[in-house]
């Protein structure tokens, strides 16, 4: 005879647990998705997590770069403050006659409105000081507008427990992680005042106009007169050594009128979006106007080429969006000598001697002088 | 500047919940596995293999949860400056020193004293940068 007890309530455990599975497995398909909801949110919220740290170091970090400068006004946080939660709108595009014209027009308003805060904030700063300084203060700009909009996806998916709201973030979260501490990168080399990836078009400019007279020809860009293999080049670039884009599209346009378009050719030098799989610094060749931002600089460039029948090349150094805006890359900052090279190659093959050429660096000019 | 709505947590206590749940039953599986080996002398192996997956599964699970050390991007990197000499062409490299930028005269040439200025401003990649 047998000895063991009978099981409570006649069931063994055998039975037991697979109750418990079939009930785990009837939740699951239930509630799996509201499960799966549950996941992606901690996901987002831990990626929302380091976004809140980013933003908060970085505006510490502006303020505190701000201070080393010397004698900043009283209120600096909240013009800091006022100045992160600051927008900008594009003009309506309804009417597309005279965009263009619009665009600049915001764009140069903007600049000036946060060159004058930064004036007020360092009443003793040098044009430069102010130049690193507005630019600088993009960085935790950027961070702050990049985790409000996330928050902002992540709360409204919350809330209506959309899969889809919270699904299409999860899905572009990584870039914008990405994309995040790139920023973050860039407050350091613009605290420092150190190159960036950006700004290799104006090294290259920088490298050819060494030692030479230069002119301001547009506003913050200045131009020299350079002779290379026989030809005279008009070597133009962003003023540095403070952070400035300038205006290269403004400063090829009043070139090519004040030479009413005896130019024998274009050069610009930019750094391009380098894909997956090819090596940061590497130089190629394109046609066409290499020349990023709102599109003004760019439209200025074609049209005044097209009115003189002026032919354009390009040259493009490619880099990462991690390594376009923080501190230059010693691979990019080795591809100076291949791009000087082949624009060389370029004016040979293409130009006569004793002709008049352009050559462009574009980009962000910080830490780099001319 | 405004403190978020909700206070973002690093790990959810439901996630955790529900990974404990599906641990402690795999577990059981196994157990049930080995008694009846034990009793019967024959394994099931597809018990064996679906409760040792389900525990590999959500112990992985567990792991990744743990907490990790942050990393947002404001390290500083090492930066270096290429000191070039005018006559000599000599290139001597330097760490980036506050104040430093391309085509700024520098220190006068170690080698032959004469005027140098910082020719490229650069940093090195981290291996793990692509």
């Amino acid at each position: 005879m047998s000895t063991e007890s009978p099981p409570p309530l006649g069931l063994d455990i055998d039975t037991l647990a697979q109750i418990a599975w079939l009930g785990f497995f009837v939740l699951y398909m239930f509630y799996g998705q509201r499960l799966q909801i549950k996941i992606m949110l901690r996901e987002i919220e831990g990626s929302l997590f380091r976004l809140k740290l980013m933003r908060d170091q970085g505006r510490a970090i502006a303020i505190s770069a701000i201070k080393d400068l010397g004698n900043p006004a009283q209120d600096l946080a909240d013009r800091v403050d006022r100045m992160l939660e600051h927008l900008t709108f594009l003009p309506v595009d309804l009417d597309p006659a005279g965009i263009i014209k619009k665009i600049e027009h915001t764009v140069d308003v903007r600049d000036f409105r946060f060159k004058d805060e930064v004036r007020l904030m360092l009443p003793e700063a040098d044009e430069t000081q102010v130049n690193n300084v507005t630019n600088m203060l993009e960085a935790p700009l950027v961070l702050n507008q990049i985790y409000k909009i996330v928050r902002h996806l992540y709360l409204t998916g919350k809330k209506t427990s959309s899969f889809y709201i919270i699904l299409q973030l999860q899905m572009i979260l990584p870039q914008v992680m990405k994309e995040a501490q790139a920023f973050a990168r860039a407050l350091r080399a613009f605290t420092l005042g150190q190159p960036i990836g950006d700004g290799v078009g104006a090294l290259v400019a920088a490298r050819l106009m060494h030692g030479k007279e230069e002119r301001e020809i547009a506003m913050d860009t200045v131009v020299s007169e350079v002779p290379i293999e026989g030809r005279m080049a008009f070597v133009l670039k962003a003023k540095g050594p403070g952070g400035n884009v300038g205006k290269p599209g403004e400063a090829v346009r009043r070139i090519l009128e004040e030479r009413e378009g005896k130019i024998a050719g274009i050069i610009l030098i930019d750094a391009a979006q380098r894909l997956e799989g090819e090596k940061p610094g590497e130089v190629m060749e394109a046609t066409g106007v290499a020349i990023g931002g709102t599109g003004v600089e760019k439209y200025k460039v074609e049209e005044v080429a097209t009115r003189y029948k002026v032919p354009f090349n390009a040259i493009l150094i490619k880099e990462s969006i991690g390594d376009v805006i923080s501190t230059m890359r010693k691979e990019i900052s080795d591809s100076v000598e291949d791009a000087m090279g082949r624009i060389r190659r370029i004016i040979r093959e293409s130009t006569k001697e004793g002709d008049y050429v352009v050559i462009a660096g574009i980009g962000n000019t910080i830490g780099i002088a001319q | 500047m405004s403190q978020p709505a909700n206070a973002a947590k690093r790990i959810s206590f439901f996630f955790i919940a529900v990974i404990s749940v599906l641990l402690i039953l795999s577990f059981i599986s196994l157990y049930q596995a080995v008694e009846t080996y034990r009793r019967t002398g024959s394994a099931d192996p597809m018990i064996i293999a679906l409760s040792g997956g389900a525990i590999a599964l959500s112990s992985y699970m567990l792991l990744q949860t743990r907490r990790k050390p942050l990393k947002l991007g404001f390290e500083m990197p090492k930066v270096f400056a290429a000191v070039q000499c005018t006559s000599c062409d000599f290139t001597n490299i330097r760490e980036f020193q506050t104040g430093d930028y391309i085509l700024k005269e520098a220190e006068p040439c170690p080698k032959c004293n004469g005027p140098s200025f910082i020719s490229s401003i650069y940093r090195k990649a981290e291996e793990k940068e692509d």
